[in-house]
């Protein structure tokens, strides 16, 4: 596998998208790129950000965040 | 975040109000129920506080970290509910009213999007529309691409294909925008 195409699969591969048998062998390729390889994964993870933030935001209910902040403030407590 | 890796529940107070509707709305594209949604989004901040720890910046932003474990938590509670036939009846009903759905034609009653939003589906819009779905089948409902292909009759190699051609568009075309933003 050259770069280009471990790049094509890093981006299926942040999105969960490769499939078992591809996975094996993006892993080789991902070990002998090393910190070339980390570094595009990382990058890719970008997507998973636009993706969120190509929905339009729903507001949650005030409850919980109350119900968050509470169950917070009782773990520091313990 | 560094407030909330010291213990600062302001912080963490702070970060829900700032990131609570994005993380919902991906919740609720993923699960397509209202209080299943409240109820993961409450999770998932818990999580994101018992986690804190383990955020580093060198390998990303916040939200980026958020949105990965969010998105990860909707889809192990799609399937562990083994909600997938009810989703998918959910969301034949709502397509005709869902707005946030990529494959749609937009309309006058569109609620005008945010600039950051507005740029991300201007390039996403850019994708033809079997490249929209294969991508928004994998990111949202976490399908493999056999999944992918036995639901839209398509051959494996070319849901491959759509999906790698999509996500490169994307990906070239945020570069692009990030000196926009």
């Amino acid at each position: 596998m050259n770069f280009s195409e471990f790049q094509n699969r890093s981006r299926l591969y942040v999105i969960g998208a490769l499939e078992p048998e591809e996975l094996e062998e993006f892993e080789k390729a991902r070990k002998k790129f090393g910190k070339k390889a980390e570094e595009f994964i990382t990058k890719c993870y970008a997507l998973h950000e636009a993706f969120a933030l190509s929905l339009r935001p729903a507001k949650a209910s005030t409850a919980i965040k109350e119900r968050l902040m509470a169950m917070v403030r009782a773990k520091k407590e313990t | 975040m560094k407030g909330i890796q010291t213990g600062d529940a302001d912080a963490l107070s702070q970060l829900y109000d700032r990131y609570n509707g994005i993380l919902k709305a991906l919740i609720l594209r993923v699960i397509h129920n209202e209080a299943e949604a409240d109820d993961l989004l409450q999770e998932i901040f818990m999580e994101i506080w018992n986690q804190a720890k383990n955020f580093s910046a060198q390998k990303g932003k916040p939200l980026g970290w958020m949105v990965t474990l969010a998105r990860r938590r909707a889809i192990d509670g799609l399937r562990k509910k083994q909600a997938y036939a009810r989703a998918e009846e959910r969301l034949q009903n709502e397509t005709e009213q869902q707005p946030d759905a990529w494959v749609h034609n937009a309309t006058e009653e569109e609620i005008v999007l945010s600039d950051t939003r507005a740029l991300i589906r201007k390039v996403i819009s850019t994708l033809p529309p079997p490249q929209q779905q294969a991508i928004d089948l994998a990111f949202f409902r976490g399908m493999s691409q056999r999944e992918i292909a036995a639901k839209t009759n398509t051959p494996l190699g070319t849901v491959k294909t759509r999906l790698e051609l999509g996500l490169k568009k994307i990906y070239d075309g945020l570069k692009e925008l990030r000196d926009e933003l």
